[in-house]
């Protein structure tokens, strides 16, 4: 009797928990309200009045290491711990960091003065010594994946205590936007001298607003709060950057309650946040604009002009940000989007989409029905957009192969300029100014790649890159866009947006950058 | 007994105790079949699912890579907001539901069969060598079998996929390629004790060559452990597939599988539960089949089992 | 003693089985592609390359570089991960105890489930009882992981709130994830004690102790149970080990920070360290739990012998 019971107990519970794990299916698709739960059985959030700060993004940082980053989630956790000299306010505007003002002594050489009585996380003095270590670091060492947007920096010389001049190996336009980008946050001398960077990495020390308490890797980076700081007492006792890779998982985390903001929330869960309570969506348009770069060499399909004219107006461009990017999107004609040096505000918000067109340009450049075959390579994380694409392709009448790669072997190959005719990307850009976006398109880096080469785009692009008048260099950079435009070695489809959910406990507004300053994000009482 | 045979073999340990001792031969009749009923349902299962991927350009009824985002994520027809253009509703890109289930039977079949012939045959020919043999090529298999089981068997699949890309071929190799294990350490149980029967020492006596009592005495009489092992791990490397796509390394686009189908449609389970819930479904009903098939098989070929029943 | 002798045996074997692992590892990781493009930005010229190629040995003969490989393998020195500037076996053990500890719980859940489940569908072969364990634990083996965490999230953490979503914590970040490991393994367990119970039912004595008129459950619970649950043990041992490592879909889903994830990220980036290092630790476990099993196995059962 007592055995029956027993074996029914176990066999309930269960038929019970399946039978319910198939209802709650049933219920959310529903469409009811069903994301309301009671408070959370273990929320980081304020308990017993310590302001905790929780946000969730979907991969682990690389590294504590800020010049040997490459990312961009990296950076957004990097950054309330490391100070750069100067940076980019929530507007991109450069304003003071470690640096309170900034010269420029002559063509190749920046005065920097500093900051008096910043201290690091461990209680060195934060002195020009640092500038030198940090910036020379990051310029000379080859290996650290910063070190290509810093090299041209020869030397810095310690004028004094609090005064550095940063000398560059020519004219250098961009010497602020470096130094304000990804990369270049300000380590402590003395301790990476004295204990390794080994130690250092363990034990990270910087100047910002939060000091580095944990990290376990690939599941949370705990900052506490830096006492203090220069700019006065931090907002949060405590920040914490978790890692959770699986999108569905994040969106129910921050329904549970269990973080205050959640990157990277698919546009079909947009309204499933906003209709939870408490829960807000809040959109941003981000640097990375969404495209497809066309390989210009002999024989490729894609070398001429009228195919790629074709591809560019085959794609309904607003039809997949209204649809799979679900509004999230901005469709442009330019890579340089509004709020980066060189913007050319008459191609953005601009699209082309024609298809009669197209297949007409498809016959006149010799093609029958079903031909030309080119082959789409993509990393699997913009696997939708790329199959919408190949789509609206092959109705046009190309014959397209899609190649989803993992995001690792799409690196490799993007590195070894193997790709075959077509690849789509997103690009971001760091450094906010349009240099950034045509380094490809140099004749020298275009080679193997897209092999595009126009000699007046080329001689556009190598005078604004030494140019220190900024209204001629913008100028050429508007020339070269439209160039562009027209040339297609590249068709853009949208400029992405961030979409961020976040608990109404916390005020966000994204960045275009995408960082999470931490001293930006206030709490809600 | 049991146990300790089988340390290795992942499926239950009792099925390789029980296939020690020997079935004579195997007629299967219809009869049999219908007399359990689990073995009928499962029978009809699969053979529901194989004549799909048979018939599936008739039963399909549209194109299932056929792309329209404006009717992404449209529910199934009983649900407000369906439409009976497309009855198990869409997916993430405006693709019928129900046409990609249709085609998707395909390669969950062809991936499940496939890896099980490759895995079948690279572990059965092992085991047999190993097992017939004897001395140092069993020492080596063995030896080999024991290192393959303590690598992850995802991260060898994981790693290889990096190397040569995802493809039905790979995946069939890859699955196949992991999975022989099993098979080896059974079969080699087998053969070490058919060896000693008093049929296969006859056969020696009057001089048969290796080769012959190889093919006619010792293969026959492992028939039915392989049959038995085949269909467990059809089940599993249907579910396999699924793993692997979700990691990204499944079936490209824009052909079709369940596991492909279901992790797309993961990110929607709270929005549009169908994207994920039916491949799901599906991939569970055909693994259902085939496990109560394949359990029905090993009490027939089972004659101790079959006292039981 | 024997035993002594057959450990003796078994820890011998282990050295040719990892130095196939070893062989397997370095060639699995030599082909799996260029570190160095991965390692160096886009913009580093062919000259960089060569200097990190040289750097890191790979410019030498493969046979060259596996001695080597094997060498500091021995000392536990993998190299240093590319990932995270590291030697790269603490940060693998630095793992373990994440992925033992959700090894463990699902298993404990597997055998709480699959013992009284199995011995209740062998007892009632063929009843209603019978079918529906039989047809839940099908269900249960056949359902895709992933497909039941996510499902189970929704309902336990965000409709029901009674349970936290993703993470390692307390107690209460154990449930779910080793639930939806558990029930996989509950299946597979449930279905071979099933099977082994009906075996010994059958067998002689037991029918002679029902002969005897002793009670039902004494029968069951003394006489077969013991036995019936010999194999069981093997097949923990057996699922333990494939879950070391092998739960990286149920570490994703709850972003839990376990060996799974660690390697899952290393073979996309090309961690060669890592990845060494982990398959030479998991392969250890393997190897050495299934000496212990087979000791615990021949200490129950003396009848096996030692061969």
């Amino acid at each position: 009797m007592t055995k029956r019971k027993w074996t029914s107990a176990w066999l309930t519970l269960l038929v019970t928990a399946l039978v319910l794990s198939g209802c709650g299916a049933g219920n959310s698709a529903g469409g009811n309200n069903t994301a309301e739960s009671p408070a959370p059985a273990s929320s980081n959030s304020a308990a017993g009045g310590s302001k905790v700060l929780t946000i969730a993004n979907a991969t682990d940082i690389e590294s504590f290491d800020p010049h040997n980053n490459n990312n961009t989630v990296s950076e957004s956790v990097l950054v309330n711990v490391f100070d750069y000299l100067l940076k980019n306010d929530s507007q991109q505007k450069k304003v003071p960091g470690l640096a309170t003002s900034w010269e420029q002594v002559n063509d190749t050489t920046w005065r920097f003065h500093l900051r008096e009585g910043v201290t690091f996380h461990n209680g060195d003095p934060f002195t020009a010594a640092d500038v030198k270590f940090t910036i020379e670091r990051i310029a000379k060492d080859s290996a650290l994946k910063q070190n290509s947007y810093f090299k041209n920096i020869t030397e810095v010389k310690v004028v004094d205590d609090l005064t550095a001049d940063i000398i560059t190996d020519g004219p250098d336009p961009l010497l602020l936007n470096r130094l304000s980008k990804m990369g270049a946050g300000i380590l402590p001398s003395k301790y990476i001298t004295d204990s390794g960077i080994e130690a250092f990495l363990k034990q990270p020390v910087g100047t910002g607003p939060y000091k580095f308490s944990k990290w376990t890797k690939d599941d949370r980076v705990e900052l506490v709060k830096n006492e203090s700081y220069f700019d006065g007492e931090p907002k949060w006792d405590e920040v914490v950057f978790r890692a959770i890779p699986e999108a569905s998982t994040r969106v129910s985390e921050l329904l549970a309650g269990g973080i205050d903001i959640a990157s990277g929330i698919p546009s079909t869960d947009v309204a499933r946040v906003e209709e939870a309570e408490n829960k807000q969506i809040v959109k941003a348009p981000i640097q990375r604009v969404l495209q497809l770069i066309l390989r210009q060499t002999e024989g490729s399909p894609t070398a001429d002009p009228k195919v790629r004219e074709a591809i560019d107006l085959a794609i309904d461009k607003q039809g997949i940000v209204d649809s799979i990017a679900g509004g999230a999107g901005i469709v442009t004609r330019t890579s340089v989007t509004p709020g980066n040096f060189g913007a050319d505000p008459s191609l953005y918000k601009q699209s082309l989409y024609d298809q009669a067109k197209a297949k007409e340009l498809l016959k006149e450049a010799g093609y029958a029905e079903g031909t030309p075959e080119l082959t789409i390579s993509v990393s699997s994380q913009y696997k939708e957009y790329a199959e919408v694409v190949a789509a609206m392709l092959e109705q046009t009448g190309f014959k397209i192969n899609l190649d989803v790669l993992e995001p690792s072997a799409f690196s490799e190959r993007y590195s070894s300029k193997s790709f075959k005719e077509i690849f789509m990307i997103g690009i971001g850009n760091s450094l906010f100014d349009a240099s950034n976006n045509y380094t490809r398109y140099l004749a020298e880096e275009a080679k193997g790649e897209t092999d595009y080469n126009n000699p007046e785009v080329e001689k556009l692009l190598q005078q604004a890159l030494v140019n220190m008048d900024p209204t001629s260099r913008e100028k050429e950079y508007q020339q070269v866009q439209q160039i562009l435009a027209n040339d297609r070695p590249a068709v853009y489809l949208f400029q992405m947006e961030g979409i961020y959910g976040t608990d109404a406990r916390v005020k966000f507004q994204p960045r275009s950058d995408e960082m999470f300053y931490a001293e930006e994000i206030t709490p809600v009482n | 007994m049991a146990g300790a045979k089988n340390m290795h073999t992942f499926e239950p340990p009792s099925d390789g105790e029980s296939l020690q001792r020997k079935p004579s031969g195997f007629g299967i009749g219809w009869k049999r079949l219908l007399r359990s009923k689990t073995g009928t349902f499962g029978a009809v299962l699969v053979l529901l699912v194989t004549l799909t991927a048979l018939l599936a350009p008739w039963i399909a009824g549209q194109d299932p890579a056929a792309i329209d985002p404006l009717n992404r994520l449209k529910p199934p027809v009983w649900l407000e907001g369906g439409s009976s253009a497309h009855w198990l509703g869409t997916d993430n890109l405006g693709r019928d539901m129900w046409s990609r289930i249709v085609y998707g039977s395909r390669v969950s079949l062809i991936v499940g069969l496939g890896a099980v012939l490759v895995s079948g045959l690279i572990g059965a020919l092992l085991g047999l060598l190993s097992g017939f043999y004897g001395k140092w090529v069993d020492a080596v298999i063995m030896r080999v079998a024991d290192s393959f089981m303590a690598i992850p068997t995802i991260l060898f699949m994981l790693v290889v996929l990096a190397v040569v890309g995802p493809g039905l071929t790979t995946l069939i190799f890859v699955i196949g390629v992991t999975n022989w294990v099993s098979y080896t350490r059974v079969v080699r149980g087998e053969v070490l004790s058919i060896k000693e029967r008093d049929f296969v020492k006859a056969a020696r006596s009057v001089g048969a060559k290796n080769g012959r009592i190889l093919v006619k005495h010792i293969l026959p009489n492992i028939m039915s452990s392989f049959i038995v092992i085949s269909g467990m791990n059809v089940a599993t490397t249907i579910i396999m597939e699924a793993s692997l796509s979700f990691l990204g390394l499944g079936i490209k686009p824009p052909a079709v599988s369940w596991g492909g189908m279901l992790s797309d449609g993961r990110q929607y389970i709270a929005t549009s539960w169908w994207v994920a819930t039916f491949p799901g479904l599906a991939i569970t009903v055909t693994v259902l089949g085939v496990i109560f098939l394949g359990d029905w098989l090993r009490d027939v070929l089972d004659p101790h089992m079959k006292e039981k029943a | 003693m024997d035993l002594v002798k057959y450990i003796l045996k078994s820890l011998l074997q282990v050295i040719p089985t990892l130095l196939i692992v070893s062989v397997i590892v370095f060639v699995l990781v030599r082909v799996t592609g260029d570190p160095v493009a991965l390692m160096l930005p886009e913009t580093a010229t062919a000259e960089d390359r060569a200097v990190l190629t040289q750097a890191l040995g790979l410019d030498q003969p493969l046979t060259t570089q596996y001695v080597k490989f094997l060498g500091s393998a021995l000392q536990g020195d993998f190299g240093n991960s590319f990932r995270y500037g590291e030697s790269a076996l603490p940060l693998v053990l630095e793992r373990l105890p994440a992925s033992f500890e959700l090894a463990a719980a699902a298993m404990l859940f597997a055998v709480l489930m699959a013992i009284p489940l199995g011995v209740a569908s062998a007892v009632k072969r063929n009843t209603f009882t019978d079918l529906i364990i039989s047809g839940v634990s099908v269900i249960g083996k056949a359902m895709p992981n992933f497909w039941m965490g996510i499902m189970l999230i929704l309902l336990f953490s965000v409709i029901l709130g009674v349970l936290p979503v993703s993470g390692r914590g307390g107690f209460s970040h154990l449930v779910l994830p080793a639930f939806t490991l558990g029930v996989g393994l509950a299946a597979q367990m449930t279905r071979l004690i099933r099977s082994s119970m009906l075996d010994i039912l059958s067998q002689d004595y037991i029918r002679t102790a029902r002969s005897k008129g002793i009670r039902e459950l004494l029968v069951v619970g003394k006489h077969a149970f013991r036995n019936g649950m010999i194999p069981v043990v093997t097949i923990m041992s057996l699922q333990f080990t494939s879950l070391i490592g092998g739960t990286l879909i149920t570490e994703t889903v709850f972003a839990w920070p376990g060996l799974g994830q660690l390697l899952v990220v290393a073979v996309n980036t090309h961690d060669m360290a890592i990845v060494q290092a982990a398959v030479f630790v998991i392969a250890f476990i393997v190897v050495i739990t299934n000496i212990l099993t087979d000791v615990a196995y021949r200490l129950l059962d003396p009848r096996i012998k030692y061969n």
